[in-house]
């Protein structure tokens, strides 16, 4: 008798969870490597790129000597695999040092401010992509060729191709400056006139427009195909109402490369982000990071490279975790 | 030329907007004034001596669209060379080299084909300094994984068609069943990926340029014009008008183009996805 030919019940629970998390250990290594190689490839462009930090933080008038001094200070005389190395056992602890332009402030106290504003941006986002991308895409998807559908799939044609530094522009144009609906760009907690979700409002939108409009078409193709299905006739004839077979029934199978299209669409959110805080001046983790680029702040921009990175492989991770959970299919072929 | 009947109106309003926009891009920045010096006041409205008005500080609108436009269609193009040299090279080896080159050479490019294109953009840029290189090297680096997974995919249905086979069977090396055989049989597809892969490079500087970090002043782009149309937009909404309206109206014409050409050399893909 073959491994493969054991059935479920002869595998003991030990050996159930065993092959349950190792799939999972293996992505977790995979991300680990991952970003160990975006750090790489940062570390050494920069490397070869002329000046660095003890260029910067020693000033435009200093001299030659003065750079020296600056650079032996810093440790950034000794060989580039051993600083790359250290830096690697420091960012394991989350010990990013100091930027070395400006006040030389702590980065994990930038990064901890910055942070958490890009992620509320982000979550909710992502959130109402979701939420309006599977609704719409269901719809589509039930109402086929209908006018319902077309007019769907025409809105999520423009959002994919309207770049968000286009759209939010023309937002605030309108609502904030023409209409005076809602505030022209972002104010910290304490300079608030209004409440904070009219604060949120404009960049939420814009940002989770394109994310919305690739779900919608991602939830009406996996939805079309769904309800071709057998089992769905099977339901028709049992007599089971409409909107529990699309609510129930479809809507767990369709469900599935729309999760798995949520985690990617995460990685756009990031880049989306530094537009929309850019555009908005909002202080979050794609404002300080453009700021470190234009200010070459190397250990800044190292810093939130990892960061934005470490994110992104995460959250992937996190919808692997939860696809198994929703789809026994998956669950077994992990077993 | 029957082919060309099933092609959308659309394909044809796209095609007469680039050849537009190319005579646009060579002679329009030079036309009537320069683009990067300052001929009259700031934040002039349309007349018959500047045809879309002035910037912010004086400088002519028209001639820096049309700088801004042989810039972008330079990036883009360039760009979509660099990837698709590397795209072709990369997915015509994952197909043909042993499998201690092609694996690693595989999970590399789905690596890279998975990770947020931008993000990676701006961590070149980033380290790089900012300017018009670095922009092209980062959007190289970006765009080639996804010509070479459609190289790899197209290789390796084509690598088994019968006349492949049969010129095999009569002796052919490799490098001549590739380039003789595979290659000429890529050109159509990726003549269409690459209007499409245009568009996006051309966005993607774009916001590069937009973020500050892309095309430098003073030498003008949509990008940085957005960026300075979007401070402005309440006393002079037409600087942000302009460069918007010619940055959309370019990226519909090349993913027009680009649908259209891929409805000739592919008849039957010829679907909304």
């Amino acid at each position: 008798m073959t491994e493969g030919a054991k059935t479920n019940s002869q595998i003991t629970a030990g050996g159930r969870f065993f092959r349950f998390v190792r799939p999972l250990v293996l992505r977790l290594l995979y991300g680990l490597v991952s970003l160990i190689f975006i750090s790489f490839i940062t570390f050494v462009a920069d490397e070869v790129a002329p000046g660095d930090a003890a260029t910067v933080r020693a000033g435009e008038k200093a001299t030659v000597a003065q750079i020296e001094l600056m650079r032996h200070e810093m440790g950034l005389d000794r060989p580039w695999p051993i600083r790359y190395v250290e830096f690697l056992g420091n960012a394991a602890k989350f010990d990013f040092g100091n930027s070395v332009v400006g006040t030389q402030q702590p980065i994990n106290k930038q990064l901890g401010q910055a942070l958490p504003i890009t992620m509320k941006i982000a979550l909710l986002a992502i959130l109402l992509a979701a939420i309006v991308g599977i609704f719409l895409g269901t719809v589509s998807a039930v109402y086929e060729n209908k006018l319902a559908d077309r007019g769907i799939l025409s809105l999520s044609t423009l959002g994919v191709t309207i770049p968000n530094y286009v759209l939010l522009p023309i937002l605030v144009y309108i609502f904030a400056l023409q209409l005076n609906q809602l505030p022209t760009s972002w104010a910290p907690d304490g300079q608030r006139i209004a409440p904070d979700i009219y604060y949120l409002l404009i960049p939420v939108v814009v940002l989770a427009l394109r994310p919305m409009a690739t779900l919608t078409r991602l939830m009406r193709a996996s939805m079309v195909d769904t309800l071709k299905q057998e089992f769905v006739r099977l339901s028709v004839a049992k007599g089971v109402p409409r909107w529990r077979l699309y609510s129930v029934h479809c809507f767990r199978n369709a469900i599935i490369p729309v999760l798995t299209a949520i985690g990617t669409s995460f990685g756009y959110l990031l880049t989306g982000s530094f537009v929309v805080e850019s555009a908005y001046l909002i202080p979050g983790i794609g404002k300080v990071a453009i700021e470190a680029i234009t200010q070459r702040d190397t250990p800044m921009i190292l810093a939130s490279t990892l960061v934005t990175g470490a994110l992104f492989v995460i959250v992937n991770l996190l919808v692997d975790l939860v696809l198994p959970l929703i789809d026994p299919r998956i669950r077994e072929s992990q077993v | 030329m029957k082919k060309l009947k099933g092609v959308s109106p659309l394909f044809w309003f796209g095609a007469g907007y680039l050849v537009l926009l190319v005579v646009f891009a060579i002679f329009g920045p030079t036309m009537r004034h320069p683009f990067d010096e300052q001929v009259s006041k700031p934040f002039l409205t349309p007349s018959s001596e500047f045809w879309l008005g002035t910037d912010e500080i004086g400088r002519d609108i028209f001639a820096r669209l049309a700088y801004g436009a042989r810039i972008s269609l330079v990036i883009g193009i360039v760009v979509q060379m660099i990837a698709v040299t590397i795209g072709i090279i990369v997915g015509i080896t994952s197909v043909y080299a042993n499998k201690w080159i092609s694996i690693p050479v595989q999970r590399f490019t789905d690596g890279m084909f998975a990770f947020p294109d931008l993000l990676l953009a701006i961590m070149i840029v980033g380290v790089f300094q900012m300017g018009v290189g670095p922009v092209v090297i980062g959007l190289s680096v970006t765009a080639w994984p996804a010509i070479a997974r459609l190289v790899k995919n197209q290789v390796a249905t084509l690598k088994d068609r019968e006349y492949v086979v049969a010129a095999k069977a009569m002796g052919a090396n490799t490098p001549y069943l590739v380039l003789k055989h595979i290659l000429p049989h890529l050109w159509g597809v990726l003549l269409a990926v690459m209007m499409v892969d245009v568009a996006a490079t051309i966005l993607a500087e774009s916001t590069l340029s937009f973020l500050g970090i892309g095309v430098q002043p003073p030498e003008p782009s949509w990008g940085q014009m957005i960026q300075v149309g979007n401070l402005n937009k309440n006393s002079y909404p037409l600087l942000l008008l302009w460069p918007c309206l010619m940055l959309s109206l370019t990226i519909f014409a090349l993913n027009f183009v680009g649908d259209g050409l891929r409805a000739i050399v592919d008849p039957k893909k010829n679907q909304a996805i």
